[in-house]
C-alpha cells in the first residue's frame, strides 16, 4: 500500500496531455473585455488555439497573429509586431488591451518585445493613437518552457501586474478562478452571492458561453474590465482557487500592495467547497448562510445515494490540468473510490512539494502512483501491459481514444471536452460541480454496465 | 477595376488587391486577386503555419507511419484531433502522436541526442509500426538540428525501421502551403524510389491529393479498381507507406487536389516520365468526365461507363430530389485551398445553389484563376481572408450557408447563416456519387433546419406564431415546390447507409483479381 511520484522516463511524448505555453496566455487574454492577444511567432500557434478554442467552447475568439515568415526568423521580427499592433488597433476601435504573447520560435531569436512596447508607447500610441487608451503588454511564455498551465499562471501574473493599482479600498475580494469553465463561473459567482460578497472574479468568462441572438449580437467574449485588474490592488483579499494557475497573480498582489493571499484548494467536491467557503468568511467576515447549507445538504444527498452503493473501491485513472486532478482525486476519495492512477502533464517540479499530493503518499490506504510530465502513453502502457486495472478515466477529450479501444467508462472533465456537448456550461467546482460530477459518474458506469452487459440488471431496481 | 475593398480594410491598402468581384463580361485576367503574399500581421488572417501544411495535412494522413515532431509539445498537441482522416488499420494515424518535447536545456545545447532516443522509444512503444515521418518544426529550425543525420543513424542501427524526414518549420512560407510544397519534394528526394510493391494489374496509377476525410480516398479507390486499376498508392488518404515509395511504378499519377500535391507529380513526371492527370472527384459530371479521362488513358472507356451509368440511375434521382429545393439558396464556399475551384461550377450546376462568394486561405493565383473562371458573375473571391472581412462578406452577400472549417463556421454561426464543415465533413465522404448526394443532404439538413427559423425571432418584439407545435424541413423547403406532378415519382431524399466506407475494406475486385490469374500483368 503506497502511492508512488515519479517522472516519466522516456524524454519524449506520446500523446500530449498539455499543449504549450502560449496557449495558456491566450486563453487568459481571451477573458478581458475590449482585448485582442497578438501572438508574436508562426501563425499556426494562434490558428490552432482558436481552433481549440472554438472546439470546446463551439464558439469563435478572436487572436491575432504576428505571422512569423523566413525572414523575420532570419532577420528577426519585431517589425512585423509593429505593424500588427498598429493594423489591429485601426480595424478595432474598441480594443484597449492587446498582450503580445511569445512563442518558441521568437523567444529564440530573442525579439525584445519588452523595448518595442517602450518604443511603441512613445511613438505609435502617442503619435497615431493619442486619444485612446491602449495598453499593450508582454507576456513570455515560450514553448519550451512549462506548459499550458505555467502559461496560464504568467499570464494571469502578467496582466495583474500591468494594471493594479492602489487607491482605496474597494471592499472586494479577489477570487482567481484557474483555467475554468463558464459553468465554474456560475456557480461560485453564485457561491458569492450567498455569502453577500462583492467580488472582483478574474476572469469574467461566463460570457464564453454565449447565445446566438435574432439580431446577431451574441458573440463570446471575456468581461473583465482594465477597472477590475487595476482594482485588485484595493481588495481586502485575494483567494486563488488553483496553486498552479493564478496563485502567482495572488502573491504579486500579496508582495507588492498588501492584499493579503490564499492559495487553494481547488473547490472541488463537498469538503474542498467546504473550506473555499470558511475562506471567504475568514477574508470578509460574512456569515455562511442557511442557504447554503441547504445546498450542501442537497449534493451530500445526491452523493450518498451513489457512494457506498455504486462506487465504493471503483479504481479511477485521473489526468489534466494538476488542480483539477488533485482536486478530483480527493473528491473521489470522499466517495470511497481508489484514484489508483493520476497524470500530471508538465515538469513543473513544485508538484513534489505540494502538500495535496503529500498527504496521499501519507495517506492513501491502496497502491496509487502519481506520474509527472506526464503524457497518456502513460495512462494506455499501464492498461496494455494490465499492470493497471480501471473501472473509469476522468480526463479530457484527448485521451478519447484510450477510453474506447480499452473499453474503460470515460467522464470527459477538464480542458478540452470537445467530443462531448456543452460541457463547458455545468460546474466541477461548488456544491453543484459536486452534484454535477458524481452523477456524471454514476451514469457513465451504469451505462457501460448496460452496453457491457455486466450486472445489468442491478439497475433494474435502484 | 474588379477589386472590391472591404471598408473594414480600406486603412491598410496592402489589402486592396486580395478581394475581387467578377462583374458582367469580366475578363478572367484582369479580375485575379492577389495570392499567396506574406499575411499582413495582426488582420486576423485565418491562415495556418507550413508545419501544419506539411504534417497535418499531407504528412499525418499516412496510415502506418508513427508521426514525430521534433520541437516543443505544442505543434504536436494543437495538430492532434482536427481532421477526420481515416484509415482502415483502425486509425492508427488519428490516435497517436508524438513530440520529442524540446526543453530550454535543448534549446541551448542541442537536441539531436534526445530525439534518437525518441525514436527508439516510439518503436518500442508501437512494435508493429516500423516506418516514422519526423517533422521539423520552429524551434528545431532555429536550432539547427540535423534531424536527416539522427535518423539515418537510427536507420542503420535498426536495419527494419525505415524513417522520412520532413523540415518544414512553421515560419517557411505565408502559408500551410510552404509545407505541402516542402514535403512533396522531400518525399520524392527521400522515399520514391525505394521500394517496389507488386504490380498486379496492367493499368498501374498513384492517386494523388486526396487525404481520405470521411473515407473520399477510400470511394474513389473503389471507382479505379471495379475498373480493374491497380491504385498502387495513395498519396496520402489511407497511403501506406512503403507503398508511397513505390510511387515511380506506377503508369499515371491521378492527381485531386493540385494546390497541395501538383509537387510531387510534376517531380515524378520529371525524373520518371509518368504523366499528370489532374481530376475532380466531387459532382457527377465531373466525377464522370474524370473516371472516363482516366480510363481513356488506359483504354477501359466500356468498364467506366457501366461505373458512371450505374451510380448515375442508382443517385441522380436522389440528387434530384436535393436540388430541386435547394435551386436559388446562397452559399460561401470558404475552404481552404483546391475546393473553391473543385466546387465553384458544380455545386451551382448540379444543386442549383449559387455560389456567392469563394475564398482561399492558402490558394495561390493560379487556384483563383481556376475558381474565379468557374464561378458565376458578381462572385465576391476573396484572398487569405480575415475575421473582419468574413463578418462584412456576409452582412453584404446575406448567404443562407456557409461552408468552411470549424472555427469560422462558429462564427457565421453567430450570423443567423448555418455553416457545413467542408474541412472534415458533417456527414461525408462527400467524393463519388452517393458521396455528392451526401453533400446535398448536409447542405439541405443545414439550410432548412427549423432551428434557423426560431433564431431569428425576438420574442420581446415580434409576432410569434402560437399555432405550430413543430416543423419539418419539408414543411419549410416545399413551400414553393407545388404538386404539379412535375416531380418525377422516382425522386426521393437520401436512402443510403450512415457509414458507407466500412463495407468497401475487404471488398473483392474481380477485374483485379482475374489479371493476376490470367497471368496478363
Amino acid at each position: 500500500m503506497s502511492c508512488e511520484l515519479k517522472q516519466r522516463e522516456r524524454p519524449g511524448i506520446i500523446n500530449p496531455i498539455f499543449t504549450c505555453q502560449p496557449c495558456g496566455a491566450q486563453y487568459a487574454s481571451i477573458g478581458i473585455k475590449d482585448c485582442i492577444a497578438i501572438v508574436h511567432g508562426g501563425q499556426g500557434c494562434v490558428m490552432f488555439v482558436r481552433m481549440l478554442f472554438a472546439q470546446h467552447f463551439k464558439d469563435s475568439f478572436e487572436l491575432a497573429s504576428s505571422s512569423l515568415h523566413e525572414d523575420g526568423a532570419v532577420f528577426g521580427a519585431l517589425n512585423r509586431v509593429e505593424e500588427a499592433v498598429d493594423v489591429l488597433l485601426m480595424r478595432y476601435p474598441h480594443v484597449k488591451v492587446v498582450p503580445i504573447i511569445t512563442t518558441c520560435s521568437t523567444e529564440v531569436i530573442g525579439d525584445d518585445i519588452d523595448g518595442l512596447i517602450r518604443k511603441l508607447n512613445k511613438k505609435l500610441l502617442k503619435e497615431k493613437y493619442a486619444d485612446r487608451e491602449v495598453h499593450l503588454i508582454p507576456i513570455h511564455t515560450p514553448s519550451f518552457k512549462g506548459s499550458m498551465v505555467t502559461g496560464y499562471d504568467v499570464a494571469v501574473h502578467d496582466i495583474v501586474k500591468a494594471f493594479a493599482k492602489k487607491d482605496k479600498p474597494n471592499g472586494k475580494i479577489n477570487l482567481i478562478t484557474g483555467w475554468v469553465n463558464p459553468g465554474d463561473v456560475t456557480a461560485l459567482k453564485h457561491l458569492l452571492s450567498a455569502m453577500d460578497i462583492d467580488a472582483t472574479v478574474l476572469f469574467e468568462i461566463e460570457s464564453f458561453d454565449s447565445p446566438l441572438m435574432p439580431d446577431k449580437s451574441g458573440f463570446a467574449h471575456g468581461s473583465t474590465t482594465i477597472e477590475d485588474l487595476t482594482g485588485t490592488a484595493d481588495a481586502m483579499g485575494t483567494i486563488a482557487l488553483n496553486k498552479y494557475e493564478g496563485a502567482k497573480a495572488a502573491r504579486y498582489l500579496e508582495s507588492e500592495f498588501d492584499v493579503p493571499a490564499i492559495i487553494g484548494p481547488t473547490p472541488i467536491g463537498i469538503r474542498n467547497t467546504d473550506t473555499f467557503l470558511q475562506n471567504l468568511k475568514k477574508m470578509t467576515g460574512k456569515p455562511i448562510p442557511e442557504s447554503l447549507v441547504r445546498e450542501r445538504g442537497i449534493a451530500i444527498d445526491a452523493i450518498t445515494d451513489l457512494t457506498h452503493m455504486f462506487f465504493a473501491d471503483k479504481r479511477v485513472a485521473i489526468y489534466g490540468n494538476p488542480d483539477l486532478v488533485i482536486g478530483l482525486a480527493e473528491f473521489c476519495l470522499d466517495m470511497e473510490m481508489k484514484p489508483v492512477l493520476l497524470l500530471l502533464g508538465d515538469d513543473n517540479n513544485t508538484y513534489k512539494g505540494d502538500p495535496r499530493i503529500k498527504a496521499f503518499q501519507e495517506k492513501v490506504d491502496f497502491d496509487m502512483e502519481i506520474v509527472m510530465n506526464a503524457d497518456l502513453w502513460e495512462l494506455e502502457r499501464r492498461i496494455k501491459d494490465k499492470e493497471i486495472k480501471l473501472d473509469l478515466i476522468l480526463g479530457h477529450s484527448k485521451g478519447r481514444w484510450t477510453a474506447i479501444d480499452n473499453n474503460i467508462p470515460m467522464v470527459r472533465v477538464g480542458f478540452p471536452t470537445f467530443d462531448r456537448a456543452g460541457l463547458y456550461r455545468h460546474p466541477v467546482v461548488g456544491y453543484e460541480g459536486a452534484i454535477w460530477l458524481a452523477e456524471q459518474m454514476a451514469n457513465t458506469l451504469f451505462t457501460d454496465m448496460e452496453y457491457k452487459k455486466d450486472r445489468e440488471w442491478i439497475l433494474n431496481v435502484w | 477595376m474588379p477589386y472590391h475593398t472591404f471598408k473594414c480594410s480600406e486603412c491598410i491598402p496592402d489589402r486592396a488587391m486580395h478581394a475581387v468581384i467578377k462583374g458582367p463580361g469580366e475578363d478572367l485576367t484582369s479580375c485575379l486577386p492577389l495570392g499567396y503574399l506574406n499575411t499582413i500581421p495582426g488582420t486576423i488572417s485565418e491562415r495556418g503555419c507550413a508545419f501544419c501544411g506539411a504534417k497535418h495535412v499531407i504528412g499525418s494522413p499516412m496510415k502506418d507511419v508513427i508521426h514525430l515532431s521534433h520541437g516543443p509539445v505544442g505543434c504536436t498537441y494543437d495538430t492532434w484531433h482536427t481532421k477526420r482522416y481515416i484509415s482502415d488499420n483502425d486509425n492508427f494515424q488519428l490516435k497517436y502522436t508524438a513530440a520529442t518535447d524540446m526543453k530550454e536545456k535543448h534549446v541551448v545545447f542541442g537536441a539531436e541526442k534526445m530525439l534518437k532516443q525518441n525514436i527508439i522509444d516510439c518503436f518500442k512503444a508501437f512494435p508493429h509500426i516500423k516506418r516514422m515521418s519526423i517533422y521539423q518544426t520552429c524551434a528545431s529550425a532555429l536550432i539547427g538540428d540535423d534531424i536527416n543525420a539522427v535518423a539515418k543513424k537510427v536507420m542503420d542501427e535498426m536495419p527494419d525501421v525505415d524513417i522520412f524526414v520532413c523540415n518544414a518549420p512553421g515560419f517557411g512560407g505565408p502559408s500551410q502551403s510552404g509545407g505541402h510544397h516542402k514535403i512533396n519534394i522531400a518525399w520524392i528526394d527521400q522515399k520514391v524510389g525505394t521500394f517496389e510493391p507488386e504490380i498486379k494489374s496492367k493499368y498501374v496509377i498513384n492517386y494523388v491529393g486526396d487525404y481520405n476525410i470521411q473515407g473520399d480516398s477510400e470511394i474513389m479507390i473503389d471507382f479505379f479498381q471495379r475498373m480493374g486499376i491497380q491504385v498502387l498508392s495513395s498519396f496520402t488518404g489511407n497511403g501506406s507507406y512503403d507503398d508511397l515509395r513505390g510511387m515511380h511504378l506506377a503508369h499515371l499519377n491521378v492527381l485531386e487536389c493540385a494546390r497541395s500535391s501538383e509537387y510531387i507529380c510534376n517531380e515524378l513526371r520529371k525524373r520518371y516520365g509518368i504523366p499528370r492527370l489532374d481530376i475532380d472527384g466531387f459532382g457527377f459530371e465531373p466525377l464522370s468526365a474524370s473516371l472516363m479521362k482516366v480510363a481513356m488513358f488506359f483504354g477501359l472507356e466500356k468498364e467506366a461507363q457501366a461505373i458512371i451509368d450505374d451510380e448515375t440511375a442508382r443517385w441522380r434521382p436522389e440528387l434530384n430530389w436535393y436540388a430541386k429545393r435547394l435551386k436559388g439558396k446562397k452559399i460561401c464556399l470558404w475552404p481552404g485551398g483546391s475546393k473553391l475551384w473543385h466546387w465553384a461550377h458544380v455545386i451551382e450546376e448540379e444543386m442549383g445553389v449559387k455560389v456567392v462568394s469563394v475564398y482561399s486561405k492558402f490558394g495561390h493565383q493560379g487556384d483563383f484563376e481556376k475558381g474565379v473562371a468557374r464561378c458565376s458573375e458578381g462572385a465576391l473571391a476573396i484572398d487569405d481572408p480575415n475575421e473582419l472581412e468574413g463578418l462584412e462578406a456576409m452582412e453584404m452577400l446575406q448567404p443562407d450557408c456557409v461552408l468552411t472549417g470549424v472555427r469560422p463556421g462558429e462564427v457565421s454561426k453567430k450570423m443567423r447563416v448555418p455553416y457545413l464543415n467542408i474541412h472534415a465533413y458533417d456527414n461525408g465522404p462527400y467524393k463519388g456519387f452517393e458521396g455528392w448526394v451526401r453533400l446535398a443532404r448536409d447542405l439541405y439538413n443545414a439550410i432548412y433546419s427549423p432551428i434557423h427559423q426560431l433564431s431569428g425571432l425576438d420574442i420581446s418584439k415580434d409576432e410569434i406564431p402560437t399555432d405550430k407545435g413543430f416543423m419539418t424541413r419539408q414543411m419549410i423547403s416545399d413551400v414553393n415546390i407545388i404538386g404539379d406532378g412535375t416531380t418525377p415519382i422516382e425522386e426521393r431524399p437520401y436512402t443510403g447507409e450512415w457509414d458507407i466506407v466500412t463495407k468497401l475494406r475487404g471488398k473483392k475486385y474481380p477485374k483485379l483479381e482475374s489479371q493476376q490469374q490470367l497471368g496478363m500483368v
